[in-house]
């Protein structure tokens, strides 16, 4: 029997033209989504590329003047701060690049990506932490967000999910044919649930075809990331599933088509726009982020009195670590000035340390606590994992950040331990600067607890269709309506 | 006729279940939104007000130091928030809210809201504008989508034109019953955010005049959604086809086209990425006077030019102090360098905002969207406007320090030092909006297209009735 439902419904669907349509649309959508991650993250990787190239030809260029100077093919210049071997000039004018490497499947969600930058340089001076890690952008674009893969999944595939269903039974109530169908040996619940799932499994293939096929098309290497590609499917399965089971249950209520199509719609309104906003609205209010501009002027208050105290603070310093005094008092240290400012910096910080650990405690407190917020809608659930999926999560962005800080802190003590030794920088040494290399092997990723989420969905809506069905002694209510 | 038409209509539409429901589903909404709205509010107005304050306060009491190194110091410029932006957010939360004002750099706002909020904001916030502009339209569709299917499917249409009612009364009346609703709706939400606005002093200047118009763009834009929904109807056999195509509808315009625009105009007219923008300054600065560095050739020119001009020999000799003077003009260089650069960005953005304008002739939305933001003043020509009189600011305050070391000192005096009677004398930074007169000047183009679909959609309408059938 069910061998003939399936094939019967087969049948229906592929004279229906709609279906047709549906693939056409649905591919060129996924198509157009996919196209317009990767246009982003071909620009991020090419930017970064780029970057890379300047180093690496403005090392040559050290090497090539600290090389002439030691050879002394040329005169050294008039000024000392003007000489190459200068390690101020090179921690100055030779920064790392410290970029965000995008991972394989990033064309797959823009996330926060837009907000933020994937690449910095940081500098011999000044602080890190008080870096924006803001990208420059258009503000609109943010406002309207991306046209990606994650705005197909999560607002429009719900929708064709809806258009695919929400006439299941009514359809067939209204043509007359339920009734025919009730005189045959079968019951209501598992004639209705078998033709959903089997256009569940159609409505998944032109899913999963889709989004494959655009993938390749864009040279999104599957195979290799097949744990990623899977986790998507996971995620995106589950949710379609979900949105089924949803038009299951209004289906089962017996009401007319233009009645379930409403409904539904005002469904997937709540779901996808209302909860979402109303949960940022609620968490924007009721636990508002930590103020940076009060903590901004915290650090100025602190770095106005650090900076007065300035050269007693180097004599100091020098008090307490001898070792790193002049040796020959004769012969003034060039990196004087440097020298200054890093003690004095280093003071600064100690006393601002406690306002940063503060604030980005607090930070850190409201960000776990809002992300905990994403388990009241299916679709912050997927928006959530497809993130994770992407590297463009908030987490992956703090991470970097992070990542950002310490290197920052690594090239300043390597050059701060060679200024106090009032060394020259030697054209052999350049290739062994520290160097970033990223990684986003700290990030903890949430893919159990989204699955998890949209599984425990899945059953809310598979239970309440169960429920229903026994509760309302449904194919009485259908036949004699 | 139209008006019976209308009762009617009205009565039928709020006998029914369906509309009760969502008209009081979204009128809540609306009011939780204006209400959350306004205390979002006051305590964002607190913080910025206390962080005006703080800036002033910094920077008076900086104590004694070299004027130059004051204006190393700097100080903070910060965007003020319009009342109307209790109804319209716009791009607030994802531009920065403060601009650092130092000498030689120009900096970009900074501290977005949006990058210290998880990805989950991007969702968007219930805010009033986000009820009135999304789910309001899909409020009438639901009102309407079967105002004119339902007579026909149920054979009342037929009754109807036989006893002689013109096609043109019956959609008045008809069009009528879905409006008035909408208006019903809105109209609490208006008076409240007027009583909000009016009574409440930390909103600044608030004109009844803008909060009409805002509320005008609306009325216009859902005039334009139910003339779409009449249209589908009155076109279409079946109240289900005609459900989907006014959804489809909605979907296109409210939600694809804005991202789409967006794509179009990403790919066509690309913003510089931060690092690039800034190395583009940095080499053309490079090439040009540095007021920090004396022996560079075009500060050695500058020199001997200088020095000629005053028929001296030595910098020393001058009237004025030779390092401000330098200091000043290497800052003008800079300044010139960075408008240019900012002039390019300032394109880039007018490109966007072509493609934007030129695809709102394929959504209601996106005309409507930016008028709102327009007048509301959180839009991205309102974020500009600040971010150069911010920089206008911070010219003539360097400007001044740099005057102030040039008259007082002599050339090489670095240790000349002043206190807080110089800092007290520079002005506040008091930032004016441009008028409504020249907001709307620059909105003309999307007025005039909201304006079209409105006429465009009347007139589809108008020839959808005439070809009414039974």
């Amino acid at each position: 029997m069910i061998k003939h439902i399936i094939k019967f419904e087969w049948i229906a669907l592929l004279r229906d033209q709609w279906i047709l349509i549906l693939v056409i649309l649905f591919f060129s959508i996924t198509l157009f989504a996919v196209r317009n991650g990767h246009e982003k993250v071909a620009d991020r990787v090419s930017a970064i590329a780029h970057e890379r190239e300047e180093v690496a030809t403005q090392d040559a260029q050290t090497i090539a003047e600290i090389d002439s100077v030691e050879r002394q093919l040329k005169a050294l210049p008039s000024e000392s701060w003007l000489d190459p071997r200068s390690l101020e000039n090179i921690a100055w004018q030779s920064p790392r690049v410290v970029a965000m490497d995008p991972v394989p499947l990033a064309l797959v969600s823009t996330g926060q990506s837009d907000v933020f930058t994937h690449y910095v340089k940081p500098k011999i001076y000044g602080e890190a932490y008080t870096l924006g890690f803001s990208e420059l952008s258009n503000p609109v674009q943010l406002l309207f967000g991306s046209f990606d893969l994650a705005f197909v999944c999560i607002y429009l595939l719900p929708l064709l999910v809806l258009a695919f269903c929400y006439n299941l039974l009514s359809s067939e109530k209204e043509s007359g044919a339920l009734r025919l169908i009730y005189a045959q040996p079968i019951s209501l619940y598992p004639w209705l649930l078998n033709r959903l799932l089997f256009r569940f499994f159609v409505l998944s293939a032109i899913a999963i075809i889709s989004i494959t096929v655009s993938l390749l098309i864009y040279q999104v290497d599957i195979a290799s990331n097949l744990g990623s590609f899977l986790k998507l499917l996971s995620l995106l399965l589950l949710y379609l599933l979900f949105w089924f089971m949803v038009a299951f249950v209004v289906n089962l209520r017996g009401k007319s088509s233009g009645h379930n199509a409403v409904t539904l719609v005002a469904l997937w309104l709540t779901v996808v726009l209302l909860i979402p906003s109303v949960i940022s609205q609620l968490a924007t209010n009721l636990y508002p982020v930590p103020s940076r501009i009060g903590m901004i002027h915290e650090y100025r208050v602190a770095t106005t009195e650090a900076r007065e105290r300035a050269d007693e603070i180097l004599e100091n310093y020098y008090r307490d670590h001898p070792e790193l005094a002049p040796k020959d008092t004769t012969q003034e240290n060039r990196y004087t000035w440097m020298l200054t400012y890093f003690t004095s910096s280093d003071v600064v910080n100690e006393s601002i340390r406690p306002i940063l650990n503060e604030y980005d405690a607090a930070l850190a407190r409201q960000q776990a606590w809002v992300d905990q917020l994403r388990f009241l809608s299916p679709a912050t659930l997927l928006q959530h994992g497809l993130n994770d999926i992407a590297g463009t999560s908030t987490a992956h962005y703090v991470d970097f950040r992070k990542q950002v800080i310490a290197f920052a802190s690594e090239w300043k003590d390597y050059f701060k331990e060679r200024m106090f030794a009032n060394e020259l920088m030697k054209a052999e040494e350049v290739a062994s600067l520290p160097q970033h290399q990223y990684s986003a092997g700290d990030i903890t990723t949430s893919y159990e607890g989204d699955l998890g989420g949209l599984l425990v969905f899945l059953l809310v809506a598979s239970a309440s269709s169960w429920l229903l069905y026994r509760q309302a002694n449904l194919a009485k209510v259908l036949i004699t309506n | 006729m139209i008006l019976s038409i209308a009762r009617k209509e009205l009565k039928e539409i709020v006998r029914e279940g369906r509309f009760r429901v969502t008209a009081g589903v979204v009128l809540a909404l609306l009011l939780a939104a204006v209400f959350i709205s306004n205390q979002y509010y006051q305590s964002v107005n607190a913080q910025h007000a206390q962080a005006k304050e703080n800036a002033r306060s910094e920077w008076v009491n900086q104590g004694e130091k070299n004027p130059h190194s004051a204006a190393h110091y700097g100080t903070y410029a910060f965007k003020p928030k319009y009342p109307l932006s209790l109804i319209d957010s716009g791009i607030d939360k994802y531009a920065g809210i403060s601009i650092f004002l130092e000498a030689h750099k120009r900096s970009e706002a900074q501290y977005a809201a949006a990058q210290d909020q998880t990805a989950l904001s991007r969702f968007g916030d219930l805010t009033p504008d986000f009820v009135l502009i999304f789910i309001m339209p899909l409020l009438i569709i639901l009102i309407g989508f079967n105002a004119i299917t339902r007579e026909r499917e149920s054979g009342t249409l037929r009754l109807l034109r036989g006893q002689g009612v013109p096609a043109w009364k019956l959609a008045l009346g008809k069009w009528l019953g879905i409006f008035i609703p909408v208006l019903l709706i809105v109209l609490p939400v208006y008076i409240l955010s007027a009583l909000f606005l009016a009574n409440v002093n930390d909103y600044g200047e608030f004109s009844l005049g803008a909060l009409s118009l805002l509320f005008l763009v609306y009325i216009l834009y859902y005039a334009v959604f139910t003339n779409l929904t009449l249209m589908v109807s009155s076109l279409v056999r079946k109240s289900n086809i005609a459900f989907v195509i006014l959804l489809g509808i909605w979907i296109v315009s409210c939600l694809a086209m804005p991202k789409i625009s967006t794509a179009l105009a990403d790919t066509l007219y690309p913003y510089p990425t931060q690092v690039e923008f800034e190395e583009q300054i940095a080499q053309d600065k490079e090439q040009g006077l540095d007021g920090h560095n004396p022996w560079s050739a075009e500060a050695n020119k500058l020199e001997a030019d200088t020095l000629e001009k005053y028929g001296v020999d030595s910098v020393q000799q001058l009237p004025f102090n030779w390092d401000g003077f330098l200091m000043q003009e290497g800052e003008k260089h800079a300044a010139d360098i960075y408008f240019k650069h900012y002039q390019f960005l300032k394109e880039t953005f007018h490109n966007q905002t072509g493609v934007y304008r030129a695809t709102a002739a394929l959504s209601p939305f996106l005309p409507t969207r930016f008028l709102s933001m327009a007048i509301s003043r959180t839009d991205y020509t309102a974020h500009w406007d600040f971010a150069d009189a911010a920089e206008k600011y911070r010219i003539e305050l360097v400007g001044k320090m740099n005057g102030h070391m040039m008259d007082n000192s002599q050339t090489g005096d670095w240790y000349y030092t002043v206190g807080k009677e110089v800092w007290e004398s520079v002005p506040e930074f008091d930032y004016e909006p441009p008028t409504y007169a020249a907001v709307l000047n620059n909105n003309s183009s999307n007025l005039l297209t909201l304006l079209g679909w409105v006429l465009l959609s009347s007139v589809g309408l108008y020839g959808a009735i005439q070809r009414l059938k039974v």
